[in-house]
């Protein structure tokens, strides 16, 4: 696969950059040849995103170049003046970024800024421009690509959105495409759906393309070579096939291993005739829309029950209303109809006031690590605060407790002093899970404890709630989008589509001989790192 | 990733050197007043009306006779409490309603927004007049008409905070975490809510000085013969025409060395506190 022959089409040479006193790429060499797919694997903080802006030139603020230097088939890109940078951003090379609902313009249709990128590297008129643009939509696999150029971006998909992205990173021609986590976020059928796009065009066109990633499973379906990143220096460099075989570094080992790791699956418990621990009928919930007299069916008449010491894992894709059941379950929402039965008695109807006496047995751990902790308070506090539900109790029983909790979720007790931002994501979660341990419920909630968080910190997460599930006899809803982490977690699946759960059955079933056509289409939508090679387009389906 | 974080070298810029020299000026005024003023600042002395700037009287006499820059500082001490007094009154008012208003919202808080909207909906000189003609020409009169145009300008702020921190996941957490109400409003809530609140709070002292000095201008304001800036440019506005500058000019000097200030603490509050504001780490 391997071009060796060729003269490299960007050249990095040594090159260091820093901000502040900090170096945050350290001595990078790469050279990126012709028609090939390079991936960029590594942890957050590697310095992979500022790799990806330091080839095109666009550091963030504060950045700098240290030392060495990028080429472009020969040239310096320092040395060049505005004029030929701005010609060479986009015409030569195009970045594609994380996130595309935010780099599109909002007040802007999406057609139109394709033609803008279009028009600022060539002369065209505009209606010449425009044509280009539904061009490269129809390209990239929009349908309808005429009326869709009419559209805003809030009236876009986020898989539509990064469509467009991509067509405006192809609009000036360039012949390198740099891609900076471009799926990050997508769902995983969008997700193949688009990168499969992206990999085909630029294979038609004969593009190098730049994956910068952390997902090793996009890497052993895409690319060509591939290397690993460290605290801002490349570990290993290498074509795809000999390194996932066997990486020479042990960093690349571990982060394999961890992006391997196929856990034996849960087994279902055994049958008793004890009733079950939290029981959900029918579970309705419908937002208003205003000015429209058909609600947004969120929840949509779903049922299941969790026994005792069971997980049960709600998997589908954003949008499918698992989080708002979760909610539901939780009392943060008032569910349109339904009953939820707990521990035997019916809580749908229960207001605040008489419902919070049943919250120490009951928790909910938050998707969104950072945002779920109050940015003011200190760990000791937080964690504390659930302990109100318990009983009263002394100032130095309390933080005993708060270093109990710490200690149980692996966290060093020094950081019960510290603000939730100057956590990582993976602390941020654990205190998450601590929080939600405070008052030794019996009923746990997970909303997405793996999402957005690197590979070996997920695999750390699973282990520790893996842990405390067999430690503590806990029942749990999992509700996620990772299957990996329902391998290793569940007892139960169920699949949501549309606020319907059209599957359910233990985990083994689901995954051994899954009957909905919906099933199959989220399995096959995962990139595994190791299986027998897929023919190209069987993904995307 | 190394995030573009500004840099906190530039902790002392000027502006900020600026505003708080020029307010320690003012409360070395406030509390050291008797002793600094060479004159008494309420003492007619006839004899030596409208005297120009001098070795015995720094930046002359009004009409009265009494000692401008005596005056000046003795109402530094009136200017600035009746600030002071009237942004405290407001927040301890304001800022509770605003938070209650924005967590429960319903019919009672459109009823308070409604109400906040008819009283903003009079211009402040005309609701100035009105009441001091009824609560009598004191210091108070003064703060209440602060207060009625602070009050509804703090619990709007509050208020457009709250709404979108209760929709906040942390909010949810903490009900799940057994938080009530109470606790959610002003454990929760009130603490992430008052960075614009202290911003604001120093652009209405210096307003406060600015419509204090206004009201009194007009005659609406304190009595003479009160030490107070605005009526001081009142009493020499007459006599500008004459030739009399300094006996308006070194009082409005001081009011706009006062306002300016605050607005300058102001901006600089805002700048370190959105610096200092934690960032989401990426």
């Amino acid at each position: 696969m391997s071009q060796s022959s060729e003269a490299p089409i960007v050249e990095l040479d040594g090159l260091s950059v820093g901000f502040g006193d900090k170096t945050v790429i350290d001595g990078v060499d790469l050279q990126l040849r012709p028609r090939e797919i390079f991936g960029v694997v590594g942890e957050t903080g590697a310095g992979k995103s500022v790799l990806a802006r330091a080839i095109i030139g666009l550091l963030p603020t504060g950045g700098r170049v240290l030392a060495g230097q990028v080429r472009y088939r020969g040239q310096p890109v320092s040395t060049m003046g505005p004029e030929d940078a701005r010609a060479f951003r986009g015409g030569k090379v195009a970045l594609i970024g994380t996130n595309a609902k935010a780099l599109l313009d909002p007040v802007a249709r999406v057609g139109d800024q394709i033609a803008r990128v279009v028009r600022s590297h060539e002369r065209l008129d505009k209606r010449a421009a425009t044509a280009r643009a539904v061009a490269l939509m129809r390209e990239i696999g929009i349908n309808d690509p005429e009326r869709r150029a009419r559209a805003y971006p809030h009236e876009l998909s986020g898989g539509m959105a990064q469509r467009i992205v991509i067509a405006m990173a192809l609009a000036g021609n360039p012949d390198v495409l740099l891609a900076d986590d471009a799926t990050l976020g997508l769902d995983a059928t969008v997700q193949a759906q688009v990168l499969e796009s992206l990999v085909e065009r630029s294979r038609e066109r004969g593009l190098s393309v730049l994956l910068v990633t952390h997902d090793l499973g996009i890497v052993r379906h895409y690319c060509d070579r591939v290397a690993v990143m460290k605290a801002g220096r490349l570990v290993e460099v290498g074509d795809v096939e000999p390194f996932l075989a066997a990486p020479a570094n042990p960093y690349s080992r571990e982060l394999l291993d961890a992006a391997r790791a196929r856990p034996t699956l849960q087994r279902p418990l055994a049958e008793d005739d004890r009733p079950p621990l939290v029981s959900v009928r029918d579970l309705t919930m419908h937002f208003a829309v205003p000015g429209s007299v058909e609600p947004i069916r969120a929840v949509d008449g779903v049922s299941f029950s969790i026994a005792a010491g069971e997980t049960l894992a709600l998997v589908g894709e954003s949008g499918s209303g698992k989080t708002t059941a979760g909610q539901c379950l939780m009392r943060l929402l008032d569910n349109t109809d339904g009953r939820i039965i707990f521990n035997g008695r019916d809580i749908t109807d229960l207001r605040e006031n008489a419902f919070r006496p049943l919250r120490r047995n009951m928790q909910m751990v938050f998707q969104e690590p950072y945002v779920a902790l109050n940015p003011r308070w200190r760990v000791r506090d937080l964690l504390a605060e659930p302990m109100a539900l318990i009983e009263p109790m002394t100032s130095a029983e309390r933080a005993r407790r708060v270093a109990e909790l710490l200690e149980a979720v692996h966290l060093p007790t020094a950081l019960a002093e510290a603000r939730p931002h100057e956590l990582t994501a993976g602390e941020q979660k654990r205190v998450g899970v601590a929080r939600a341990l405070a008052t030794k419920p019996s009923f746990i909630v997970f909303d997405e404890p793996t999402t957005a968080l690197d590979i070996r910190v997920r695999a750390q997460i699973i282990d520790l709630i893996r842990g405390l599930q067999s430690q503590m006899n806990l029942a749990a809803l999992f509700i996620t989008h990772d299957l990996n982490s329902v391998r290793s977690l569940a007892h139960r699946v169920a699949v949501m589509h549309l606020g319907k759960i059209v599957e359910q059955g233990s985990t083994e079933a689901i995954f051994e001989r899954a009957e909905h056509p919906y099933t199959r289409k989220l399995l096959a939508a995962e990139l595994p790192v190791d299986c027998e090679p897929l023919p190209p387009g069987d993904i995307a389906a | 990733m190394p995030s573009d974080a500004p840099i906190r070298s530039s902790f002392l810029r000027p502006a900020l050197v600026i505003g708080l020299f020029l307010l320690a000026l003012q409360l070395i005024a406030i509390i050291f007043a008797p002793w600094i003023a060479p004159f008494s600042p309420i003492e007619a002395n006839p004899i030596d009306s409208l005297q120009t700037p001098n070795a015995i009287h720094w930046l002359g006499t009004d009409e009265l006779g009494m000692d401008i820059f005596s005056r000046i500082v003795f109402a530094t001490r009136v200017n600035l409490l009746i600030g002071f007094a009237a942004v405290a009154i407001s927040l301890a008012i304001g800022v509770p309603i605003g938070v209650l208003v924005g967590y429960y919202r319903g019919f009672t808080g459109a009823l308070v927004m409604r109400f906040f909207d008819f009283i903003q909906s009079f211009p402040v000189f005309v609701l100035g007049m009105a009441l001091v003609a009824v609560l009598g020409q004191e210091i108070w009169s003064v703060v209440i008409v602060l207060c009625m145009l602070f009050v509804p300008m703090f619990s709007r702020i509050v208020r457009a905070e709250v709404l979108s921190l209760r929709e906040r996941p942390f909010i949810a957490a903490a009900r799940c975490s057994g938080a009530g109400d109470f606790a959610i409003m002003f454990r929760h809530i009130l603490p992430n809510a008052m960075t614009p609140v202290i911003v604001q709070i120093s652009v209405s002292i210096g307003m406060a000085i600015l419509l204090t000095a206004g009201l009194s201008f007009i005659g609406a304001g304190v009595r003479l013969p009160a030490p107070e800036w605005g009526l001081m440019v009142s009493s020499g506005a007459q006599q500008m025409i004459l030739g009399v500058w300094w006996v308006a000019l070194f009082p409005g000097l001081a009011i706009v060395f006062s306002v300016l200030s605050f607005a300058l603490l102001s901006d600089e509050a805002k700048r370190l506190l959105d610096t200092s504001r934690p960032g989401v780490r990426r």
